[in-house]
């Protein structure tokens, strides 16, 4: 299975469910983490109209939904590489205007590091976790974090459930 | 009232742009002043508002079902009747119908009633249409509304504003810019030609400018914008000891730019698909003619070595993977395309093909006939050939007007490639009439420079920097008909009287000598209005007979005096021209005692007839 549309499936999770799901978790190849440590204070539930809004703005403007849909099992790596040179720039373009993303742990992976903060929502240990927190080690994944959201206003006249209208052309 | 700002407007075929410079009239006259552009805040997608550095030039009709409720309202302006700017331009991708592309060109075109709704052109029924000056006029409505909005401290009707124009627009055509702008609510306007902004915002970026070039020096602006080419000669002279700079000629409105490489090389991979069997409809063509230009930037930036690049057209339906259609540009056709198509190695005394000038105007815009630019240019620099002594330009020895110096404007001039092969060009020939190759000052910013040299000029205006001079850039005649009887199939013969001479400067006037003619009060009386590039050195009050190719006709001019009592039905008058502060052209009709009447364009009377 191609590595792109789980790796979106994956940001997905995460970004609008701040989970995996087990099945995803599996297609991963991730071992269930061990201990998940007691969630803080509930935040507040998100706005589902939000989350609907990001998918909106990356179908309409990269295709995104088209492609995380599309059944592409059968088409040739060569095929899927052509279409997904154009989507990934633009999908990229907009993630970049709409929410600013930046590194959690902004070091260098393969380095030894000391994280700042021991959240376990932004710092997970892995591996050869000893029973009290550890100090540091090699930073695997920077991590990434939205240091800034700035969506357009939504228009309350509007269904938000509709991510991409239908398209009827007249000829 | 001393303005707080001076603002520059680029009101551009494509896209148009906003600087502006604070004016300190007790500023030091030596520091550099600070010229600044404005984000332009505008629709970018239905219900979002954002700021960018240009405003698209697109105007978007929207009907019932193009856009949700209330997706499109404006600060400034809850309903909008049209969209401007970069929704425009992406909803009109979707529906050409009710798009308005390229008004400026529409606004220089002789052959159509340019206040007349027209556009969009090819407006299916039932769509409302606006004319060309009334396009324009929103783009700068939005522009005002967009300042206002940014500099609430400062009203924008009360700083300074400077329009620019294609140095190639005719008297008409900017005086319906003007127009545009009075109606879009300006006041204290001044139009500068696009090239010499060019040319200012060099200067602005380049305080020891005075050090770089000489007296004698000529500098060529060569200008490719999306949809238009200009060129222009400023000839460095000297006036009481000072570097002193004088635009001494400007070239003919060219329709032909960066747009029509990139549907060349749309087409060009379209004509490759369909070898392999795929046909692409319009509204793919579209989506691949963006791909190409996006793929022909990444070509031409300076280090990639790649043969190719993808310009993909993904599916039309849910299937974006499956439907994709695969395509590539090679970096050896956009090569070839530049070399033999636009900027071919031709010779200075090769002319571009002569624009059709059929009876009947064809519809459409009067795009150029000929798609090399570098022979568009070789006419450019032979027409001052063919003109005797004009001050300061320098030629070679078979006349060509050799320029030392050269700056380019406008997007497309961005590739270097396309650089490199213009300059090949002209020091080939140069090398020929036995002088050294032309060197390149620097621009930056090509797609800003306009605006930002109009903001510095304003400055200019006010005592800070310096002015080019240059006056009117053509030399204008009124028509009067030969007193010969009329013979069928053939027009009576012409005589044209000069009534403007090339280079007459802004703010003087003068009186045409010995002609006087006798007007009729109480009915319009109409003069057919012409105009010459080429000729540069008509006097006024010199009657030309044999023209033949030099005057190009504009629309005729007309005035109406009324009736009075006690006045003779025919009241003699002369004609008197008056060039204004603003470089506005004006004509009046003068009595002998000192009435006076101007003469208004006629836009619409021509197409009429």
């Amino acid at each position: 299975m191609s590595r792109i549309p789980l790796a979106f499936r994956a940001f997905f999770a995460i970004l609008f469910q701040g989970i995996l799901s087990d099945k995803l978790k599996r297609d991963l190849g991730l071992a269930p983490s061990p201990v998940r440590p007691a969630a803080p204070a509930a935040p507040p539930p998100p706005n589902p109209a939000h989350a609907l809004q990001l998918l909106a703005i990356l179908q309409r403007d990269s295709r995104l939904v088209d492609f995380l849909m599309e059944d592409i099992a059968s088409f040739d790596d060569d095929q899927i590489g052509a279409a997904v040179r154009s989507l990934h720039d633009q999908a990229r373009d907009s993630l970049a205007r709409y929410l600013s993303l930046q590194p959690v742990i902004d070091g260098v992976e393969g380095a030894y590091t000391r994280p700042a903060t021991a959240d376990p929502a932004a710092v997970k240990f892995i591996g050869n976790v000893p029973a009290t927190k550890p100090e540091g080690g090699t930073l695997r994944h920077k991590g990434w974090r939205a240091a800034k959201v700035e969506l357009p206003a939504l228009n309350a006249k509007q269904d938000a459930t509709i991510i991409a209208p239908a398209e009827i052309e007249i000829e | 009232m001393e303005p707080r700002y001076v603002i520059g407007i680029d009101l551009g075929t494509t896209n148009s742009a906003l600087s502006y410079v604070e004016n300190r009239p007790g500023a030091d006259p030596f520091a550099l002043p600070k010229v600044e552009l404005l984000g332009i805040p505008q629709l970018v997608n239905p219900s979002e508002m954002r700021d960018e550095n240009l405003l698209p030039s697109f105007l978007y009709i929207p009907g019932a079902t193009d856009f949700p409720a209330g997706s499109i309202a404006l600060p400034w302006d809850p309903q909008p009747e049209t969209v401007v700017g970069r929704l425009a331009q992406k909803r009109g991708i979707e529906n050409a119908g009710r798009l308005v592309s390229s008004a400026k060109s529409w606004l220089s075109h002789g052959g159509v009633d340019r206040t007349a709704p027209i556009l969009p052109f090819r407006a299916p029924e039932g769509v409302p249409k606006y004319s060309p000056v009334e396009a324009s006029r929103r783009y700068l409505d939005h522009l005002r509304h967009a300042w206002d909005s940014q500099m609430p401290d400062a009203p924008f009707t009360q700083q300074h504003v400077l329009v620019t124009v294609p140095a190639s627009f005719d008297a008409v055509a900017r005086d319906l810019t003007l127009k545009a702008a009075e109606q879009a609510g300006y006041q204290n306007i001044t139009l500068l030609e696009e090239p010499q902004a060019a040319f200012y915002a060099w200067i602005e970026r380049h305080p020891d400018w005075r050090e770089r070039v000489t007296v004698g020096d000529l500098i060529l602006v060569v200008d490719i914008g999306g949809g238009t080419t200009d060129f222009t000669l400023i000839a460095v002279t000297e006036q009481s000891g000072e570097l002193s700079l004088e635009r001494v000629a400007v070239g003919e409105h060219i329709l032909l730019g960066g747009d029509n490489i990139d549907l060349a090389l749309a087409r060009l991979v379209a004509d490759q698909l369909a070898q392999q069997g795929t046909k692409i409809d319009n509204f793919q063509l579209q989506a691949l003619w963006n791909n190409c230009r996006t793929a022909k930037e990444k070509l031409l930036e300076p280090g990639n070595k790649k043969d190719e690049a993808p310009v993909t057209i993904l599916g039309k339906g849910t299937g974006v993977v499956g439907g994709s259609i695969k395509a590539k540009l090679q970096r050896a056709d956009l090569e070839r395309l530049l070399s033999d198509g636009f900027l071919p190695a031709v010779s200075s005394n090769d002319m571009p093909a002569r624009q059709r000038r059929a009876g009947l105007q064809e519809l459409g815009l009067p795009y150029a006939a000929d798609a090399a630019m570098t022979r568009h240019l070789a006419r450019f620099l032979r027409q001052q050939a063919s003109t005797a002594e004009h001050g300061g330009v320098r030629r070679g020895p078979s006349g060509l007007a050799c320029p030392t110096h050269i700056l380019f404007n406008g997007g497309v001039l961005n590739a270097g490639l396309i650089r490199e092969r213009i300059l090949g060009v002209l020091n080939s020939w140069l090398a020929e009439e036995s002088l050294p190759p032309v060197q390149q000052l620097s621009g930056e910013d090509l797609m800003h420079a306009v605006s930002r040299g109009a903001a510095y000029y304003g400055l200019a205006r006010r005592g800070r920097g310096v002015r080019i001079r240059g006056g009117v850039p053509r030399t204008y005649y009124v028509a009067i008909e030969s007193a010969m009887p009329s013979v069928p199939g053939f027009a009576t013969p012409l005589k044209a009287l000069t009534v403007v001479a090339f280079g007459m400067e802004e703010g003087t006037d003068l009186r045409i000598p010995n002609r006087e003619f006798g007007l009729v009060v109480g009915e319009p009386a109409e003069f057919r209005f012409f105009t010459s590039a080429v000729r540069k050195n008509d006097q006024p009050g010199d009657l030309i007979e044999d023209f033949g190719d030099d005057l190009e006709e504009l629309a005729p001019m007309e005035v109406d005096l009324p009736a009075e009592q006690n006045t003779a039905d025919v009241v003699p008058v002369s004609f008197e021209t008056v060039v204004t502060e603003t470089g506005m052209l004006q004509l009046w009709c003068v009595a002998r005692d000192g009435r006076r009447w101007k003469l208004e364009f006629n836009v619409r009377e021509r197409v009429a007839a």
